[in-house]
């Protein structure tokens, strides 16, 4: 123990020589992120790298964090003051770490990068909670249909007319299976995952509210065991490994031939073509069909950057980072780090640098597409300006998904799955 | 190992079986024992004693996983995780993995060393062989098995389809059916390598005098195994059959790596509902106070182990 | 066992290649695969394609995993672990097998106590603990609790070739008018060897493939071991089950070779007293 009180000693002391020195005059803006692939963390730096030589005040440093620990990690970093001062997130995220109590509002913050650039509306709701806005949007995320049409046209279906209502994708997807093939790939795991795809059909099914105006439960409407109904019938149109599928599955699927539609965000432009073997043209997107008295609409993240820091300077560097992020000039550069997956959300951010990127460039219908979506997205919990608690703890523990599971791998009846989703989410309001 | 004098190892034997438990004790070298024991012991203190108290504090309060300031609410976590009802299924399905776990390995092993405990043509090539499973990290094991188990491009099911043994493919991992026994034979094939190994070393103690006598005097093979081999490899049972019930219940990460605990909560055992408890619902006092009664019934578990299981003749000099 | 029907021999080599196909053929099946593209591998259609044989999975582990990196930082982090538990294993069963004294059983039975403790557990209060003095994000706080978990067992893991050693020595020595040290020198310095072998390479294995505190104590990318490296390949989006075989392979490797070149003296020295 005493050979690590020196060493810190030190190491402080060493520190304190520097700084007095005025070499470390900068001032440190830390970023934890969960995006571990080495490539979105080296375009990451990219970014990083042009803010911290655009000026001289602040440097700015990535620290790679993963979503599966992430939940660990935060709250003793918290407690031991050592959290980051900028803290990549998600809505549901956002709602759970408020309760650490360092998270900033930054509200004053946001309307000014507004007026400059235009937030669309779901980028910024889902952050408004107490009158205030808990994070700065950075980038969007929203699902669509994704369709092979090569495999429409095997198929002899029209692969310039994708399936637009339930009706149409049941009937697509059955005439799309054949022996090895299966019309639709839909996850039935416990996952976020498959949260996201049940909710993108909810959304199309008047489903989005999970709560009441009051705040109570709404969830076990008949809408919604309408909803899970449609699921079970596209899940037996489905492989039968569905049960642990998440993410990667059905985009392997799709790619591999073996499932002709998937519902899922931006991630399958980037690597359809080397993935799969096959022409960019081959890779169709539409809208997720809608129900017959839905809307359109689907799943839509607005993913964030909180600010944990109150110390002034931290926070003026934070700042500084993220209003140079979005700036039209070096938001492209940050949005490929992800291509199509990460999608602007401002209104001047959809520049002709991402659009026209090369990974991106053969895809141009489906960029416009998801940019359009975007604007029809909606978040289970997040879609009022205001914060039910509830839904951190539903979100964690993919409750949403389980009702799928009951119906889908445990021959459930949905009526009886979605009554027991409303009661677990009772409890989770309860606390 | 074999190879060298077999008059050395009768002679081990010996000093095994006739146990030093009342031998003369060497009054100078307690103190050298106390001060050799000390280092660890101090290490211990700090890495889990330490903690552990702090954890049990945890468990006295209403603390949140992400924050606040935890009130201290006595024994209230206790006792709602032990009535709300959300305990038993996992706690039978630990005790499940657990037995089952000690079963299927305990048989592979002890088949497993019994073959190995041979001379043959490449027999330390094969002894390092069967290690490599325990070997790799627990993640690329996981990153293998979901992988050659998955039911859309998966090796096993591939074959299986081949061989007209099954129709449809099987979501091993997946289905509710086969989650919980498909995890149970991964553990199984990760950790019998292990056991196999610290069987070997107890068998390898057997004199080739004793099989000698034993087939002199007319002894089948059955009575061979039980009345030499088993004596010898009961004091290894013994403290594998302790600590690996121990470790098994223990096992978060392969599960967690593979199922998550599902599907509907088909593979959910003790460790991986706390770790929901903590880190998906947040209530990290509730988690704490679910995890001081898991060790609590562990302990109760190995004193009871300690003082009824029949250790056999080696182990006598130390517990 | 020569005195067995004929039939045994033949059923027992084939029952030891059986065995010996359920552990390798998984890892062989890894290795074919890392040299395929992954649209090969994810094509229901499509086992394998001798034709499709590429290195490519390989030539990405640098840029794409970083591998280098993390491989060397999971070497550093397990030869320090390894430095550390031989000593502290070596001498609690010198203590534990070779002394006699009151509380020794105690000393014994908590080696064994704990593992009663699953690491989750201590995952909150190690983290805050460590915060305080300073080694969290750092290595050291990783070796700590490889240490923790690896030493009491392998002082378990030596019983055998120090209880192989007839007592009667060290009594034949003190008659003799040997001191303590003497003694010490001529007990232990013999058993140092194998001790090292068996407690290095277990506390090797264990540091290896840790995965629950690395996890969580280190948050700087640069510090980050193997296995979390590879979790950062999984867990993403699409898994690129190409990349994913290649790092398991490079992971499965250097603890493979290790136990290729020490394994068979780390097998002797649990198998106790034979090779002494």
């Amino acid at each position: 123990m005493s050979m690590m009180t020196m060493a810190t000693r030190l190491g402080a002391a060493l520190l304190a020589t520097t700084a007095a020195t005025g070499v470390l005059a900068q001032t440190e803006v830390t970023v934890w992120h969960q995006e571990q692939v080495q490539p979105r963390i080296d375009q990451f730096q990219k970014v990083i790298d042009a803010f911290n030589e655009s000026q001289d005040e602040y440097e700015v440093v990535q620290q790679v964090q993963s979503w599966g620990n992430i939940y660990q990690k935060l709250p003793p970093a918290v407690e031991a003051g050592i959290q980051p001062d900028i803290q990549f997130t998600i809505p549901d995220f956002t709602v759970t770490v408020r309760d650490t109590g360092v998270v900033q509002p930054v509200t004053e913050f946001v309307e000014r990068l507004d007026e400059e650039h235009g937030f669309i509306e779901q980028a910024v709701v889902p952050y408004t909670d107490d009158g205030e806005v808990w994070a700065v949007p950075v980038y969007g995320m929203i699902q669509v249909l994704w369709y092979r049409k090569d495999m429409f046209e095997a198929a002899g279906l029209d692969p310039e007319s994708p399936p637009q209502t339930w009706d149409e994708l049941l009937s697509a997807a059955e005439t799309l299976t054949g022996d090895r093939t299966f019309g639709i790939g839909v996850p039935a795991s416990k996952s976020l995952a498959t949260d996201q795809v049940l909710y993108s059909f909810m959304a199309a099914n008047k489903g989005q509210e999970l709560f009441a105006e009051d705040g109570s439960v709404a969830f076990d409407t008949p809408d919604n065991v309408e909803t899970l109904e449609f699921y079970r019938q596209l899940a037996e149109l489905s492989p039968s490994g569905i049960g642990s599928w998440t993410w990667a599955e059905p985009q392997d699927a799709l790619n591999a031939g073996s499932v002709a539609m998937a519902i899922e965000k931006g991630q399958y432009l980037s690597t359809f073509e080397s993935a799969s073997g096959r022409p960019a043209s081959d890779l169709g997107c539409a809208p997720v069909p809608v129900s017959d008295d839905g809307e359109r609409a689907s799943i839509y993240y607005s993913n964030g950057a909180m600010i944990m820091t109150d110390d002034p300077d931290r926070r003026a560097g934070a700042e500084a980072f993220l209003a140079f992020v979005l700036e039209p000039e070096n938001y492209a550069e940050f949005l490929l780090a992800e291509p199509g997956l990460f999608l602007p959300l401002t209104e001047d951010g959809a520049t002709d640098a991402w659009k026209q990127a090369e990974a991106l460039q053969p895809y141009q219908e489906c960029v416009e597409l998801m940019i359009e979506q975007s604007t029809y997205g909606k978040l289970p919990g997040f879609n009022r300006g205001t914060v039910e608690d509830a839904i951190g703890p539903i979100m964690a523990q993919n409750l949403m998904s389980q009702v799928v599971q009951r119906v889908v791998v445990g021959d459930e009846s949905p009526a009886d799955a979605v009554a027991w989703g409303q009661q677990q989410m009772e409890e989770a309001l309860s606390e | 190992m074999s190879t060298t004098g077999s008059s050395a190892q009768a002679a081990n034997a010996e000093t095994d079986a006739a146990g030093p438990k009342g031998s003369a004790v060497v009054p100078v070298r307690a103190r050298l024992g106390r001060l050799f024991a000390a280092p660890i012991m101090i290490w211990l203190a700090l890495t889990i004693a330490l903690p552990l108290g702090y954890c049990i504090w945890i468990s006295l309060t209403n603390a949140n996983t992400m924050g606040g300031t935890p009130r201290f609410v006595g024994l209230a976590n206790y006792v709602t995780v032990l009535t709300d009802g959300t305990v038993g299924g996992p706690f039978l399905r630990s005790l499940a993995w657990a037995i089952g776990g000690a079963i299927i390995q305990t048989l592979l092993a002890a088949g497993a060393a019994l073959l190995l405990n041979r001379r043959f043509a490449g027999q330390h090539i094969a002894r390092t062989w069967i290690m490599a499973s325990w070997v790799v990290p627990t993640i690329v094991t996981a990153f293998l098995w979901r992988w050659m188990l998955n039911a859309d491009f998966g090796v096993v099911n591939h074959v299986l389809q081949s061989l007209g043994l099954i129709g449809r493919p099987i979501d091993f991992l997946g289905d509710p059916d086969f989650a919980f026994i498909t995890v149970t034979l991964v553990n199984a094939w990760r950790w019998f390598p292990f056991m196999t190994l610290l069987i070997l070393a107890a068998l390898t103690r057997v004199a080739p005098e004793y099989y000698e006598a034993a087939r002199v005097e007319g002894a089948t093979s059955w009575q061979v195994f039980t009345r030499v081999t088993l004596p010898f490899i009961q004091p290894v049972l013994y403290v594998v059959g302790l600590l690996g019930t121990l470790w098994s219940i223990n096992v978060f990460d392969i599960i967690w790596l593979t199922t998550k605990g599902g599907p509907l909560d088909m593979t959910e055992t003790m460790p991986v509902a706390i770790y929901e408890r903590a880190f998906q619902q947040f209530r990290l006092g509730e988690a704490s106070a679910m995890s001081v009664s898991l060790a609590l019934f562990l302990l109760v578990f190995a004193y009871c182990f300690i003082r009824f299981v029949p250790r056999g003749a080696t182990e006598q000099e130390v517990i | 066992m020569a005195a067995r029907p004929l039939a045994a021999p033949v059923m027992r080599n084939l029952l030891t290649l059986l065995m010996l196909l359920v552990i390798g053929l998984p890892f062989i099946w890894m290795i074919l695969s890392s040299f395929q593209p992954t649209s090969v591998l994810i094509n229901p259609r499509e086992l394998f394609r001798p034709d499709a044989f590429t290195l490519e999975n390989y030539a990405r582990l640098p840029s794409e995993a970083n591998f280098l990196l993390i491989l060397r930082n999971s070497l550093v982090v397990a030869l320090a672990s390894t430095a550390i538990a031989i000593p502290l294993a070596l001498l609690a069963a010198y203590s534990v097998y070779r002394t006699r004294y009151r509380g020794r059983q105690t000393v014994y039975l908590l080696l064994l106590v704990v593992y009663v403790f699953p690491g989750i557990l201590l995952l909150a209060p190690l983290f805050k603990l460590f915060s305080m003095s300073g080694v969290l994000n750092t290595w050291l706080s990783l070796i700590i609790m490889n240490v923790t978990f690896s030493a009491p067992f392998s002082v378990w893991l030596m019983r055998g070739f120090f209880t192989s050693i007839p007592h009667g020595i060290e009594e034949a020595a003190a008659i003799d008018g040997a001191t303590d040290m003497q003694i010490l020198r001529r007990i232990i310095v013999p058993l140092t060897a194998p001790g090292i072998v068996v407690t290095g390479t277990y506390t090797f294995v264990y540091s290896w493939t840790e995965f629950l505190f690395a996890s969580v104590f280190l948050i700087d990318d640069s510090l980050k071991t193997l296995p979390i490296g590879l979790e950062g390949l999984v867990t993403q989006y699409s898994i690129d089950w190409g990349l994913l075989s290649a790092a398991a392979v490079m992971t499965a490797l250097p603890v493979v070779a290790l136990f290729a070149f020490a394994g068979r003296y780390f097998v002797e020295g649990v198998t106790a007293g034979a090779s002494k």
